[in-house]
């Protein structure tokens, strides 16, 4: 199949068919913000955040799952777009017992939005509860920093080919287990660490051994 | 959805295993809660990873709610929540000593919430064991334990000639496509006819059919979604249940079209008899050689498979519909790959409305031109089935035109209130529709006429409230929906109805300006169409109601 003409804030360029959005901005340099986005799997078109305007369109699309078309023209910058892009990381923020630790995907997407991690939320409400799985000896499961992106399930599946993740509940209360929420040792984990690598809020984190040595 | 786990299904499938989902439900039935135990042996039957059933079996309300020697489910549909401002699920709560989802420490009784189970006609509904009690005194007979099954009302068209409902087909339909028509010439006549899709988004069948057709595949799937979750609606319920060789004939026609020789029907938990009902007819069909290796004597095979879901509003939605008949959670996946061209077991799939596949047999009897002219007054083709709720003096299901107005359907065929009320505001189509104020009856009932008024022509049902119905108890009721609905994939969705829902359950003032703020970004921001058309009736409500919202100053 030919190639595509796409635009991209103004600037032209040639796409392959298949391509997403998210692909072309990336490959021109740009950037779009995501949460629930990791190069080495599916695209999952759960966050939200990497909302762009299409022309044309009747509202902000996903750049992450939404294919290129032949003259389409997308905007990174579309204020409505980022609104609700903005509005949904307020959300996530407002779920979370306490402000993401400064160097995780979560806080860094948050500062790009202006958004203070431990300032007020537009809309407060309930919070996760904490509850800390530590019985694994290199990963720590804290559930109340699961933000449910699936990053962690897929890195399992997609990469790993283990299977030992799940998403686990809905709405509000969703929510990640290994195996059958007994902890990853009792699990078919193989303690690769992809989905600690993956994690954008430090929900799931490797015991480092000076950190074990610290305790 | 995993294209790991999906091929592992499909293999799994192929040597005649269970799925997940399946065992879990009846391991449910058998013992009223799951242990890690069934866990396992899910996995083992199914081929499904561990973990994997452990999300399967926190997703589905049936498999969440442990379950007494009696379990008694309660409706908190919108219909009965018209009827009773939930006061009946308040009683049961308190005469039974026990809390939603929750079951008596000595195991006796089991208490649950259930949306909804289509006895809107006789609200409020109970379901006590099997036995579904609906109407006036239903929470007495719980209590004294003399519950019996309530009554359903006979469907009635309104056409001069019934299409939909003429009555037991002779598979005329399809007779005439297997021996006169070719796959294509069937296809123009369904795209011909302009079908639209009858269970919320009105999407062209013709033109689903076309990109299932034209994908590749060794195999292809015929799916007719039955999972008519739609607080308020009963009309699929009706067509499965009474009329299932309309179904049968409507997928048999969709598999000649696409060129699928399986097809699925997904049937609600909430609706107990669609299963056994369809399996039945299936039956009957096959005897008759409608179904099998030759059907009615062609040399094109077709058969059906009938499948119950577990309880989740968003399986609906097509692609949470496919996880949910392949035994996962029911969440939505973001499209494409549309069904069409990646569907059940990866194989391209058609995913049509019961209502609209039972359109197609219509379609095939009178050709497109006779179809068309179903409407006269309407640019929308074909007949349109809609029911009404129990505050309606005639409540039932109605076989009825596009375009016909809102006060005719209110006031000449569901006879209006009973007992003298007025109509406050109708919700028509589920809960995703927008709510109509009752100075608005003379809008007609069509596609663009109710968008312009911020409503829909949905799934059809038409729930009146009547001058009793509190609007800030009515947005907090669709809000709890909403939110305990939620699958739980898209960020908007998964957080912002929960939010909404707890901006209306305090005991303070609205703020409209972050309300506003909060429903723009479920609209805009959603995955599907959980999310994005859940503030349609609380826009309504902003805009027709403010004074009873409790807004802030």
């Amino acid at each position: 199949m030919r190639s595509m003409l796409i635009e991209i804030d103004g600037v032209r360029a040639q796409v392959a068919p298949g391509t997403t959005v998210l692909e072309a901005v990336r490959a021109l340099g740009g950037d779009v913000p995501t949460l629930c986005f990791d190069e080495r799997q599916d695209p999952f078109g759960a966050c939200r955040v990497c909302m762009v305007g299409v022309a044309g369109a009747p509202g902000p699309v996903a750049a992450c799952t939404t294919p290129c078309r032949d003259g389409m023209h997308v905007d990174t910058h579309d204020p409505t777009a980022r609104r609700i892009a903005a509005a949904t990381v307020e959300l996530v923020l407002s779920e979370l017992p306490e402000a993401p630790a400064a160097h995780t995907e979560l806080a860094i997407v948050a500062r790009t939005f202006d958004l203070d991690v431990s300032g007020d939320v537009r809309w407060p409400g309930e919070q996760h509860a904490g509850e800390h799985d530590e019985r694994h000896p290199y990963l720590a499961l804290h559930h109340e920093l699961c933000i449910s992106c699936g990053r962690c399930v897929r890195a399992c599946d997609e990469v790993q080919g283990t299977f030992a993740l799940t998403a686990t509940g809905r709405g509000f209360g969703a929510n990640i287990a290994a195996g059958l929420d007994e902890g990853f040792r009792a699990s078919t984990c193989v303690s690769c660490g992809a989905c600690a690598d993956t994690c954008p809020t430090d929900a799931i984190t490797e015991i480092s051994l000076l950190a074990m040595t610290e305790r | 959805m995993s294209r790991n786990l999906v091929e592992i299904i499909r293999q799994h499938h192929e040597l005649g295993a269970p799925t997940a989902l399946a065992v879990l439900k009846d391991a449910m039935e058998d013992h009223g809660e799951i242990t890690d135990e069934d866990r396992r042996h899910a996995a083992q039957r199914s081929g499904l990873p561990e973990a994997a059933v452990h999300g399967v079996s926190t997703f589905y309300d049936d498999l969440l709610a442990p379950r007494g020697a009696r379990h008694v489910r309660v409706c908190t549909g919108t219909a009965c929540f018209a009827a009773t401002a939930d006061a009946h699920v308040t009683a049961l709560q308190d005469a039974l000593a026990c809390a939603l989802g929750e079951r008596r420490e000595d195991g006796s009784v089991s208490l649950a919430e259930t949306v909804c189970l289509g006895f809107c006609h006789s609200s409020p509904a109970v379901r006590d064991g099997d036995v579904i009690d609906a109407g006036p005194g239903v929470v007495a007979r719980v209590l004294e334990e003399t519950t019996r099954c309530a009554p359903e009302p006979t469907p009635i068209s309104i056409l001069d000639v019934p299409a939909l409902l003429a009555g037991s087909p002779d598979w005329t339909g399809l007779v005439r496509a297997v021996t006169t028509l070719q796959p294509e010439q069937l296809l123009e006549e369904v795209k011909a006819a302009e079908v639209r899709g009858r269970g919320g988004a009105g999407f062209p069948a013709g033109a689903k059919w076309e990109f299932a057709r034209k994908a590749a595949g060794e195999r292809k799937f015929i799916v007719a979604n039955g999972d008519e979750g739609d607080p308020g609606s009963y009309i699929d319920k009706v067509l499965m249940e009474r009329h299932p060789n309309l179904l049968i004939e409507g997928m048999a026609l969709a598999g000649y079209a696409v060129g699928a020789d399986h097809g699925f029907v997904l049937t609600r938990s909430e609706y107990p008899l669609s299963k056994p009902l369809l399996e039945t007819a299936v039956a009957g069909a096959r005897d008759a050689g409608v179904l099998g290796a030759s059907v009615l004597g062609s040399d094109f095979a077709f058969d059906i498979t009938i499948i119950e879901g577990a309880g989740s509003y968003v399986v609906g939605e097509e692609t949470a519909l496919l996880a949910c008949l392949q035994g996962l959670r029911g969440t939505v996946s973001a499209r494409p790959p549309f069904p069409a061209q990646r569907g059940l077991h990866g194989m391209p799939t058609v995913v049509n409305n019961v209502e609209t596949l039972c359109n197609i047999p219509v379609v095939a009897r009178m050709g497109a031109d006779r179809y068309h002219a179903l409407s006269p007054a309407s640019p929308t083709s074909g007949s349109k089935l809609v029911c009404f709720n129990e505050r309606f003096a005639r409540p039932g299901v109605y076989e009825v035109r596009f375009g016909t107005g809102m006060r005719e359907l209110c006031e000449d065929v569901a006879g209006g209130l009973v007992g003298g009320r007025t109509i406050k505001a109708l919700q028509i189509g589920g809960p995703l529709g927008g709510i109509l104020p009752g100075w608005k009856i003379d809008t007609p009932f069509d596609f663009d006429e109710l968008a312009a008024e911020g409503c829909m022509v949905g799934h059809g049902g038409i729930v009146a409230f009547d001058e009793t119905t509190d609007m800030r108890a009515l947005a907090t009721h669709l809000l709890h929906f909403g939110a305990a609905e939620s699958c739980g994939k898209c960020f908007p969705c998964r957080i912002g109805l929960r939010r909404a829902h707890e901006m209306f359950s305090r005991d303070t003032p609205v703020d409209r300006p972050k309300l506003e703020a909060l429903l723009e970004t479920l609209e805009l921001g959603s995955l599907c169409a959980h999310g994005g058309g859940m503030p349609a009736p609380i826009r309504s409500l902003l805009a027709h109601f403010p004074e009873e919202l409790g807004l802030a100053a």
